[in-house]
Formats: C-alpha cells, sequence, structure tokens
C-alpha cells in the first residue's frame, strides 16, 4: 500500500503553510520559459511537473546569495553593533531534485567543523525539503556516477513520485516529512517509479587516484582544458554545494553592515593577495582547484564527494565546459 | 560550408599565415565550444552549424589565447561588429589577425537551460526552429570587415530590414513592449528580473568588449557598487554595465544568453544602441577607423533637456 | 496653522547637485555674494567638469537617498578644458535613455547650463526643481530597492 496526494491537496497544503506564515519555495517559471526557485505567494505558480532544472539550486535557501551578519552605527565616541537574528521561519522547498537536496548533507560538515554556522545550521533545522523523484534526466545529468540517484533520499524529507495523473506517490524518509504529510495522504495501490539512472561516463575512483598524484597537479592538461573557459564562475553560482563566500563591510563611515557574500574561485580576484601577487594567475589553475576541491580535498577533509552530480555547471556554462567534461577528459588520460 | 572552412583552416596554418585558429568544435560533453587548432593536421575538429552560438571574439582579449600566437578566428555577422569596434578601441591590432566570416541565417535557441531534454541529438543541425531571438532582426546574415568569407553569399538571407519591420520582431519588439509600459510598470518590471541576478558577472566575462584589466565593480577601496546581490547592488550594477558599453555595444546578445537567470539585460544595452542610431546616427561596429562614440562630441548634438 | 508647524508636515526633499568648478560653481557663490536667497534643499558637489561627471555619480545619489539630481556646468564653447561639457552632453543624451529603460524617473535629474555670471538662473531653477520635487514627493520607489 502506498500514500498518494493530488496536485490539489497539495496545493491546498503549500496554500495553508504560507498563511500560516511559513516560507515556501518551489520552482517556478519565469517570463524567459526558465525555470527558478522562488519564494511563492500562493501555489499558483509553483511547477511540480516535468524536468525542472532550475538555475538556482535549493542551496539559496539555507546559504543566501546575501546575508546580512551584523550592523554597524557610529555613535560620537561609539560603535554600535547589532546582529542579525539567524532565520526564525519554518521553511519548506517543494519540488527540490533529488541531487540537490543530496547537497545538504554534504554541505552539512562544512559548517559545523571548527565554527558553528548558526545562520545555515538554523536554515536546516527549520526546513523542510519535499523532493521530487526524477522522470527523466538530461545529457549533463551524472548523478549516478557520484553516488548518487535520480530518487537519492539523502537531504530530502519527503520524496514524491509523478504519477502521471494528477497525483503524487508520497514517500517520507524522515520525522519532519511524516509531520508534514500526517493525514493527508490517501491510501492507494499506485506507485511510482523514478527514471533509470543516467549511463556512467566516468570512474569516479580513477580520477581521483589521478588527481591525487602530484605529478598531475602541474599537468598542461588544466591549462588546455581550461583555454576555452571565460571565468565567469556561473559553474559556482549554479552548483549546489560550491559554498565559497566572501565577506565585505557596506554601507558609509556612519553606518552600515557586514554581509556573506557569495564568492567564486573562478573569479582572478579570489586570490589575489594585497601585494599584487596571485598564487592563481590562470584559469587553468582556477579550474584545477575547483576539480580537485571537489573530488580530492574536500573528500579528504570530510570523507564525501563535494559534488552530487546534478550538472548544473555544464548546463549554464556558456563555453561548454564543468565538471563532467573535465572528469571525462582526465579518465580519458 | 563546414568542409570549406576546414580547408581554409588548413591551408592557413600550413602555410604559417597563422598559429592558431579560434573557431567552434564538438566538445567532451558533446556541445559546441570553442577550439584552438594550431596543427594543420586537426583541422578536421573544427565544426560550424547552428549551434555555434557563443561569440569567440571574447577570447582575442585573454592573456591565455594570445599566448597561442598569430590568430584566425571564426566568427558571424554579429560578432565580426565586436572585432571592429576591438580594433577601433587599439585593443586588438586589425592586420595581425585573419577573420574569418560565416554566412548565417540564424542560429538555434539553445533549450538546455529551460525545461525538457536538451540535445535530442546533437548532430541534427538541420534547421531546428526556433532561432534566436536576436537573429529575427539580424543584418550582418553575410559578415562585413573580414578577411575571408566562407559559404555562399547567395545564400544568405537579405540584410536588409525596415525599422517598421525590425520593430515588429524579436529583441525590437521585446523592448517596444516595455517601453510602451509607464516608468513605474517598467521600474518594477526590473526589480522583478533583477531579483533574480547572483552577480556572477557572466555577462561581463562573456562580453567581447568588457576587456577592461580590472573592473570597477572588483576595486574595493573604496567600493563603488556594492558586491552584495541586492537589488540596490544589482540596479547600480546593470547600470554600470550597460552603460560603460553605451555607443559600443554591437548586440551579439553574450551577455544575455550566459546569464543562468535569464535576465534580458541585452534590452538595455538595444535601448542605447537604437538612441546612438537615432541621436547620432552612429552604429556600432559598422566601420573600421571610427572614432568611439562617446569618446567624440558635435557641436549640434540635441540639448532639449538641458536648460 | 502656524508656519511652524508647516514646516514640520511639509516634504523637504535632497537634492544632490554636482556642478563644475568654473562654471556653475561661481554662479552659485554669486548668488550667494549677492543675497539671492535659495532652497537649503539643495547639497552642491564641486567637481571640476561636467565631463568628469561619472554617471555612477547620479546613481549613488539617490542610493543615499537623493530626491532629485541636477547636474550643471558651463555653457557649450565656455569650457575651462575646452570639450568637457560636449562630451557630457552626448553622453547624458545616452544615459538619460538607459535611465527611461530602467524606469528610472527622468523627472527627477535636471541638467542646466549656468555660467560664473548667472547667479539669478542659478537662484531661479534651483528654486524651481526643488517645488518640482516637493511636488513629485520623496522618490520612495528608488528607495525600496534600499533597504
Amino acid at each position: 500500500m502506498s500514500q498518494i496526494i493530488t496536485l490539489e491537496q497539495l496545493k491546498s497544503l503549500v496554500d495553508s503553510l504560507i498563511k500560516d506564515g511559513a516560507k515556501v519555495a518551489a520552482p517556478v517559471v519565469a517570463e524567459n520559459g526558465r525555470s527558478f526557485y522562488q519564494y511563492l505567494d500562493d501555489s499558483s505558480s509553483m511547477l511540480l511537473n516535468g524536468f525542472n532544472k532550475s538555475f538556482n539550486s535549493i542551496k539559496e535557501f539555507f546559504f543566501p546569495k546575501h546575508e546580512v551578519l551584523y550592523q554597524f552605527v557610529r555613535q560620537e565616541n561609539d560603535v554600535l553593533l547589532t546582529d542579525a537574528v539567524p532565520f526564525e521561519t519554518s521553511q519548506y522547498i517543494f519540488g527540490a531534485r533529488p541531487c540537490e537536496a543530496a547537497a545538504l548533507p554534504i554541505l552539512d560538515p562544512l559548517f559545523a567543523w571548527d565554527y558553528q554556522d548558526r545562520f545555515y545550521q538554523q536554515r536546516r533545522e527549520k526546513t523542510t525539503v519535499i523532493s521530487m523523484a526524477c522522470l527523466e534526466s538530461d545529457s549533463h545529468c551524472f548523478c549516478s556516477a557520484v553516488g548518487g540517484s535520480p530518487e537519492n533520499p539523502n537531504g530530502s524529507d519527503v520524496m514524491l513520485y509523478d504519477l502521471g495523473d494528477g497525483s503524487f506517490e508520497v514517500r517520507c524518509l524522515t520525522e519532519k516529512g511524516k509531520q508534514l504529510f500526517n493525514g493527508k495522504t490517501n491510501a492507494s495501490d499506485k506507485t511510482g517509479t523514478a527514471c533509470s539512472p543516467p549511463i556512467k561516463t566516468f570512474d569516479i575512483e580513477k580520477i581521483q587516484l589521478w588527481l591525487k598524484d602530484k605529478d598531475h597537479f602541474n599537468d598542461p592538461f588544466w591549462e588546455e582544458a581550461s583555454l576555452r573557459c571565460v571565468g565567469c564562475g556561473i559553474c559556482t553560482f549554479v552548483c549546489p554545494t560550491c559554498h565559497c563566500f566572501d565577506i565585505v563591510d557596506e554601507g558609509s563611515f556612519k553606518k552600515g553592515e557586514r554581509v556573506k557574500n557569495w564568492d567564486s574561485c573562478q573569479s582572478a580576484l579570489f586570490t589575489l593577495h594585497a601585494s599584487g601577487h596571485n598564487p592563481r594567475s590562470t584559469q587553468g589553475q582556477r579550474q584545477r582547484q575547483r576539480i580537485t576541491h571537489k573530488f580530492s580535498i574536500y573528500p579528504d577533509k570530510f570523507g564525501v564527494l563535494l559534488c552530487s552530480g546534478c550538472g548544473n555547471c555544464s548546463r549554464h556554462c556558456s563555453a561548454a565546459l564543468g565538471v563532467k567534461p573535465f572528469l571525462k577528459t582526465i579518465e580519458e588520460r | 560550408m563546414e568542409q570549406q572552412l576546414r580547408e581554409t583552416a588548413k591551408k592557413l596554418l600550413t602555410e604559417k599565415t597563422v598559429d592558431v585558429v579560434i573557431g567552434y568544435g564538438r566538445v567532451e560533453s558533446g556541445q559546441i565550444g570553442a577550439i584552438f587548432v594550431s596543427n594543420p593536421d586537426e583541422v578536421e575538429r573544427l565544426v560550424w552549424n547552428q549551434e555555434c552560438r557563443q561569440n569567440l571574439v571574447v577570447y582575442l582579449t585573454r592573456k591565455e589565447v594570445q599566448k597561442l600566437g598569430k590568430a584566425a578566428i571564426v566568427v558571424k555577422g554579429c560578432d565580426a561588429k565586436a572585432i571592429v569596434v576591438l580594433a577601433n578601441e587599439s585593443q586588438i591590432k586589425r592586420d595581425e589577425l585573419v577573420v574569418i566570416g560565416m554566412i548565417c541565417n540564424g542560429i538555434i535557441e539553445e533549450s538546455q537551460r529551460t525545461n525538457g531534454n536538451p540535445w535530442a541529438d546533437s548532430n541534427d543541425s538541420s534547421n531546428k526552429l526556433p532561432i534566436y531571438e536576436k537573429c529575427e532582426t539580424c543584418v550582418e546574415h553575410q559578415p562585413k570587415n573580414v578577411d575571408i568569407v566562407i559559404g555562399d553569399p547567395a545564400a544568405a538571407n537579405p540584410d536588409t530590414l525596415s525599422k517598421a519591420e525590425r520593430d515588429q520582431k524579436g529583441k525590437y519588439a521585446k523592448l517596444a513592449k516595455l517601453k510602451a509600459m509607464t516608468q513605474e510598470e517598467r521600474f518594477a518590471y526590473w526589480k522583478k528580473e533583477f531579483s533574480r541576478c547572483v552577480k556572477c558577472y557572466a555577462c561581463r566575462q562573456n562580453c567581447p568588449l568588457c576587456y577592461c584589466n580590472q573592473c570597477v565593480v572588483d576595486k574595493n577601496r573604496p567600493i563603488r557598487i556594492d558586491t552584495s546581490a541586492t537589488l540596490k547592488g544589482n540596479f547600480a550594477w546593470n547600470i554600470l554595465r550597460a552603460f560603460h558599453l553605451a555607443g559600443r555595444c554591437v548586440g551579439c546578445g553574450a551577455c544575455s544568453s550566459a546569464c543562468p537567470a535569464g535576465i534580458d539585460l541585452d534590452l538595455l544595452n538595444l535601448s542605447l544602441s537604437i538612441a546612438a542610431e537615432d541621436n547620432f546616427n552612429f552604429v556600432s561596429g559598422k566601420e573600421l577607423g571610427t572614432a568611439p562614440l562617446i569618446g567624440t562630441f558635435s557641436e549640434n548634438d540635441r540639448e532639449d533637456f538641458i536648460r | 496653522m502656524s508656519t511652524e508647524n508647516r514646516a514640520d508636515v511639509e516634504f523637504e526633499p535632497k537634492v544632490v547637485a554636482f556642478v563644475c568648478n568654473w562654471c556653475t560653481y561661481l554662479g552659485a557663490d554669486l548668488a550667494g555674494t549677492n543675497r539671492l536667497e535659495y532652497p537649503a534643499n539643495i547639497r552642491i558637489i564641486r567637481l571640476p567638469c561636467t565631463g568628469r561627471i561619472d554617471f555612477n555619480l547620479i546613481i549613488k545619489a539617490f542610493e543615499v537617498g537623493a530626491d532629485a539630481v541636477l547636474i550643471s556646468g558651463c555653457h557649450p564653447g565656455d569650457c575651462h578644458y575646452t570639450a568637457g561639457n560636449f562630451h557630457a552632453r552626448r553622453r547624458w543624451i545616452l544615459f538619460r535613455e538607459l535611465l527611461d529603460t530602467l524606469g528610472i524617473d527622468t523627472k527627477r535629474i535636471h541638467f542646466s547650463w549656468i555660467s560664473a555670471a548667472e547667479g539669478a538662473k542659478f537662484q531661479k531653477f534651483v528654486t524651481e526643481i526643488v517645488e518640482k520635487t516637493k511636488k513629485l514627493g520623496p522618490y520612495s520607489e528608488y528607495k525600496e530597492i534600499l533597504a
């Protein structure tokens, strides 16, 4: 016996959550036809059918592109500091892709090793992730090659399966998920299935070995393969696991705020020293950093790959680069 | 056409006219991307089809690419105009560059970021409609100011388009729609669009004419433009980007095509291009040797808005 | 109603004026020495030349809460640097177009040529701008995006 919910019921659930003051995010379609995750005003714009690969991953709701840490006001001989309040409302993300949700447990140890990042952690605690099992994959998907699958339960609280008849099978994976759907579903004998995993195009273990070999650090491959990279860093911004940020003070002499903004290792400025020296002065070195961080440095430190195989990097790259093409080339070497 | 391109490239490389050919190729992922061919035996890697969307001119000002030596570059008519601007702004030496212009009747709309399965068959370069939005108003099917033209000029669509006709199509129609709104509606529109901006600066990195060694947004003492991707910072950045291209932008569309958030950034540039044309009869990238629009003036420029 | 109370309720706009060192600034100075009274709503920022006024400054002015902006310099032909104002004029033609496309209120951005001898024109124009801006009210549309 499975539990199912109709789209209508799901929509009224979303509306009631919003009415209760919760923040609900889901994919919506922009004017140009592309989908992206956004906080909803009501359920009418929510897009759950089809294969939505939103340009912004759900990372944005845990680690926003811009976050105020504290505010400062200068008073005569004193400076008044006001801490920003970490996220306090409950938050629900509907229609997340399993690969994006899987990025969350990958990021958790990062925000909790030397420093407990309450901004991130509080959002994690307050958020319920309702994922949609994939019914199709595209040529950029490679979740299967990095240990994921079209119905990867990691990071999701609930997995929905589109039954194709306006209803969804509900599989609650955590307490949070059970609470949300408790009493809202109907028993049925229909069960949903996900699509078959994308074909593995590379062997991740082989690639990790190649990356660990110190001789490959200065391999000319990096520069050659990165020659067509324009250094825009889209790959890092759309990546659900990329997490680098920059802390800046913004405002005037009298008052302002210290903020945390997304940053990208693909920009030349990222490693530029005040002296003018840049330890990563070429795009090849920057791409090497991104790939080794994902598949060698991070796994060494936290025991998990910093990649969930969503393919957003190559999907959005204007120069047809990204993790998948890179790893494929490494394997062929 | 593809064969003709390969033969030309081979000739240029074997005769050592150039050291490298910057062109389009089928890359690892099966997509079309930039390739840099230095070996005459590898010219078979060069491809030409309706997926050749990227403006390769962006690579001409990259140090890593300049190191490869004297270059020949494959361009479409729209991209060729960017070369003219770079030469006019003394960023490249036009006579040290071989420009291979492709006859192009429009590239297809890329669908990888919208819903659905992209490149169902990426080897199929048949006329997959719809064509790219900006191609609908193209008047550069035949590339101008290039050294070698590839393709049959007779097969090119006509490069004449009346203003009235132009304003009904593509980006021009979009802009006309925007301009027909009230000022408040326009502001609301951009507020909505810019709220998605993540400040990745891909618009800048992909623009062939954004070649500054250090962009003003990357200067932080003092901070001129907020680095935060808030509405305030996003407005400031997008105004700056658009206006630094005033009278320079050639309308290749690389900015909005790169934008992961799908913002129609080129509408801002287009409105400036139209204003340049209406006020100064100036079209950027039209001919070699013209002075930059903003670097010059006329005593007769209009001043009906000045008291 | 007493005038005191009225001053409390009436909206006092902030108007930022970017003026050139050689003409409009001296024009403003002349207005002062001639005891020509003009509204205190105007904040004058002196720059070498209108040709040196970066368009970002106009945006910056709105970012820090201006309700209107005035840009003023030498009459055409009178530029201390020969052609700075001609360059500026061409830039503004395009910049106004961009602001219009973006839906930024161009009624709040004023341009003028005011020479060192035109103290009276300065007084008159500034008073006019302040009156107009009072009618338009605070530029709340732009202020909303600052939050």
